[in-house]
């Protein structure tokens, strides 16, 4: 399974902080997005960056692992 | 999440003391002849509504890691003796502090240059998000410049 933790802004127009989504082999970041933005349209629209395993992802097509914890975030606001 | 209070870079719920702060920095060298600091507050009125609290959501697992690596950088881009970073969370009134940075280095410069570049990059790069409570209703900040 791969963990997807949303916060803020992204987290309350989703209504949950936390999906489980099965995961496929040869599943990339940008495949997990283009699946959950199918389904949650407004929330992923707030969607900016996302995080993988604590690292900020800088390429959208890096592979997933089964396990891994993904968080799509809107642009931050702290400071 | 919350590093010791020694830690030169934490996120806590508690305030913070600046003195204490600077004065933990200024002890780690004797070499350091300017210091700058930058003090990020809580402000009273914000996109034409008056806010009264701001409350912060954060991924904590990577906020803190993200926060060590940019003292880190700092420290090496800029040549800087040391530096501190405290961010809050929970829940904050107007006018409390939010975010202090600290940072030491042989000369003024590199110490001013340093903390203006690890506010913007923090606001670029740390995983924390702020709310604000309005007589209007609750709103997620939007990020500015």
């Amino acid at each position: 399974m791969i963990n997807v933790l949303f916060f803020g802004p992204v987290a309350e127009r989703l209504g949950a902080s936390h999906l489980q989504v099965a995961f496929r082999a040869g599943m990339c970041v940008q495949d997990l997005r283009a699946q959950l933005q199918a389904s949650h349209p407004e929330a992923f629209a707030l969607v900016s960056l996302a995080a993988v395993d604590g690292e900020h992802v800088r390429d959208w097509s890096l592979a997933l692992s089964d396990g891994s914890e993904v968080v799509f975030m809107s642009k931050f606001s702290g400071g | 999440m919350t590093a010791d209070s020694k830690s030169p870079v934490r996120i806590q719920l508690e305030d913070f003391s600046q003195d204490e702060e600077i004065r933990a920095l200024q002890a780690s060298s004797t070499r350091m002849g300017g210091i700058a600091t930058f003090l990020g507050c809580a402000r009273d009125f914000s996109e034409g509504r008056e806010v009264s609290t701001i409350r912060f959501d954060a991924y904590d697992r990577m906020a803190l890691p993200e926060m060590q690596k940019l003292r880190d950088e700092a420290i090496s881009r800029f040549g800087l003796l040391d530096a501190r970073i405290v961010h809050r969370l929970g829940e904050v009134r107007a006018g409390d502090a939010i975010v202090f940075i600290a940072t030491g280095a042989e000369h003024r410069a590199p110490a001013l240059e340093a903390c203006r570049w690890l506010i913007d990059e923090l606001k670029q790069r740390v995983p924390i998000w702020k709310k604000e409570t309005t007589p209007q209703g609750d709103a997620w900040v939007t990020p500015h410049p």
